[in-house]
């Protein structure tokens, strides 16, 4: 995707860059244009996009860096129900965001422009990930891979809906040996139409939803309820439609879903019930037979909100628990052999693929079937216990970002010594 | 007279409810005190939520009619099995980021 276009044009390469880049381009000038490395930039379709792709080339041709790397990183995972749409959508923005790179390095009268390489990616489709942390982790990974050493963040850049990410994102990078700079551009007023057609129907679900909820709980003949609604609806579908839903509603798979999800129901309750009778009858036991054990198993639902629904499932039908879900992995602890066992059959991952996929999606193998599954702990243990601080921690490990979880970096550098105290005497 | 077997099948119905959700809640206290750490604890906790509030929620509906007040505690109780299991990982979660390892059989920190 290399673009080696004459220079034209006549903006300015460091009007109105960073101070960063202006004063590695004073420092470069041209003559080490090929000493700095490549730059980072995640894509996700937002307001602000277009003009922080603007800045990045305008910066980018100014050092003389090797190349920008336009990245998605993926909110599915390759080989589940429905991935391939997603890998298409992601496919496409990436087009366009390198479309637009390409064109303003040939508008550049850089001397560098000529050099530089657009190249597109996309990021951790082998695995689920979960937060700020996992997307660190797979930036890491991806500028050591590609001798990239500088991530430019757009200001709006908010991947899987989550409008709290880019904060965590930008304290997780500095962790690293990555320099890591948001793009200095200014957020629209109006918002743009590329944005827009991507989050309308978001809104529109999201505010009937809101009022649908509204007037149920109060009268939806009262006229003051009425306006009162809406405007309630409005702040709440304007300020969550990108948190609340992570993809437009589409027909007819939503409302299948919402009838899928609604058979779902006495499913999980009969679970449930059944699941609560066994667990009563273990605690009331005098001799309390339990046998608790850590568990993990990979699971095939897809990100985002089925992942939610199986774990959440889980940890409502009584006896097991989920702990942990990190990268394809749930981490569930069951409280005896049966509800082991039930999970490892996995009517629920099963049933959770009904509801969002279809009936086809899920005659998939059971966990079990698919050599899924791994017990970490007791006499029938098959894996480690993925606990690293257990013996007390070890302060110093979790620096780096290589254990891949920025959130147990944390943890682990607050914990004091007690910790080895608070874990033997519970 | 015709209502009156009806309204008393209710009446008892009501009873029977609140019964099943005081069983499971108490079924849950009880796992609270003598069950080993916090993962096997954050069961049972979950599980008075979910029938011991479910059960007594049914039994609010039956009171007070299907109308009005009874379809916002089925809308409760929709919020509790959202919000429950999801407290319960937080508390997992949290505890194994300190890394506390789950206790199992043969353990002897009790």
């Amino acid at each position: 995707m290399a673009d080696a276009g004459p220079p034209s044009g006549d903006d300015d390469p460091d009007a109105d860059g960073s101070p960063d880049a202006a004063a590695a381009s004073d420092a470069d000038a041209a003559t080490e244009s090929a000493s700095a490395g490549a730059v980072i930039v995640p894509v996700e379709p937002s307001s602000t996009l277009r003009s922080t792709i603007a800045h990045v080339a305008e910066a980018a041709a100014a050092d003389g860096a090797a190349a920008i790397h336009l990245v998605e990183i993926a909110s599915w995972r390759n080989g589940d129900p429905e991935s391939d749409e997603r890998a298409a959508a992601a496919e496409r923005v990436l087009e366009r965001a390198a479309a637009w790179a390409n064109a303003d390095l040939d508008d550049s009268e850089a001397p560098g422009a000529a050099d530089v390489e657009v190249v597109t990616a996309v990021l951790g489709a082998d695995g689920y990930l979960f937060g700020a942390d996992d997307y660190v982790r797979v930036l890491a990974e991806y500028a050591e891979a590609n001798g990239a050493d500088r991530v430019v963040l757009d200001p709006e850049y908010t991947p899987v809906g989550n409008t709290t990410l880019l904060q965590p994102l930008e304290f997780g990078l500095s962790n690293t040996s990555l320099s890591v700079e948001t793009a200095p551009v200014d957020r629209p007023t109006r918002r743009e139409r590329f944005r827009t057609e991507a989050t309308t129907g978001r809104f529109v679900a999201l505010f009937g939803l809101s009022l649908a909820f509204y007037l149920l709980l109060g009268d939806p003949t009262y006229w003051f309820d009425v306006v009162t609604g809406v405007a309630t609806a409005a702040v709440v579908s304007i300020t969550l439609s990108r948190v609340s839903l992570d993809s437009n509603p589409a027909f007819p798979r939503t409302p299948m879903r919402i009838v899928r999800g609604v058979i779902y129901v006495p499913v999980l309750l009969f679970e449930i019930v059944k699941a609560n009778l066994v667990v009563a009858r273990v605690i009331l036991d005098p001799r309390l037979p339990i046998d608790p054990t850590l568990n993990r198993m990979r699971v095939i639902v897809g990100s985002g909100l089925p992942l939610m629904t199986l774990a959440n499932s889980i940890t409502l039908t009584p006896g097991t628990l989920t702990v942990r879900a990190r990268d394809s992995d749930l981490y569930v602890h069951s409280l005896v052999p049966w509800a082991r066992e039930g999970l490892f059959d996995g009517p629920l991952e099963r049933w959770t693929r009904f509801v969002y996929y279809g009936r086809r999606a899920a005659r998939l193998p059971s966990p079990r079937e698919r050599d899924d599954v791994a017990i970490l702990q007791g006499d029938d243990a098959t894996e480690e216990l993925p606990i690293a601080a257990a013996d007390g921690g070890d302060p110093g490990s979790g620096v780096e970002s290589e254990s891949g979880d920025g959130a147990s970096v944390e943890a682990e550098s607050t914990a004091d010594p007690t910790d080895a105290d608070e874990v033997t005497d519970r | 007279m015709t209502a009156a077997p009806i309204e008393t099948a209710r009446v008892w119905l009501v009873v029977a409810l609140t019964l099943l959700g005081l069983f499971f809640s108490f079924v849950s206290m009880v796992g609270v005190l003598r069950l080993p750490d916090v993962y096997s604890r954050a069961h049972t906790a979950s599980q008075a939520d979910t029938l011991g509030a479910g059960f007594g929620l049914a039994a609010v509906a039956l009171t007070v009619g299907l109308a009005g007040a009874g379809f916002k505690s089925v809308l409760l109780l929709f919020f509790i099995f959202v919000t429950n299991p999801t407290a319960a990982h937080a508390i997992a979660r949290a505890a194994f980021e300190e890394g506390i390892v789950p206790w199992i059989e043969g353990d002897d920190r009790r």
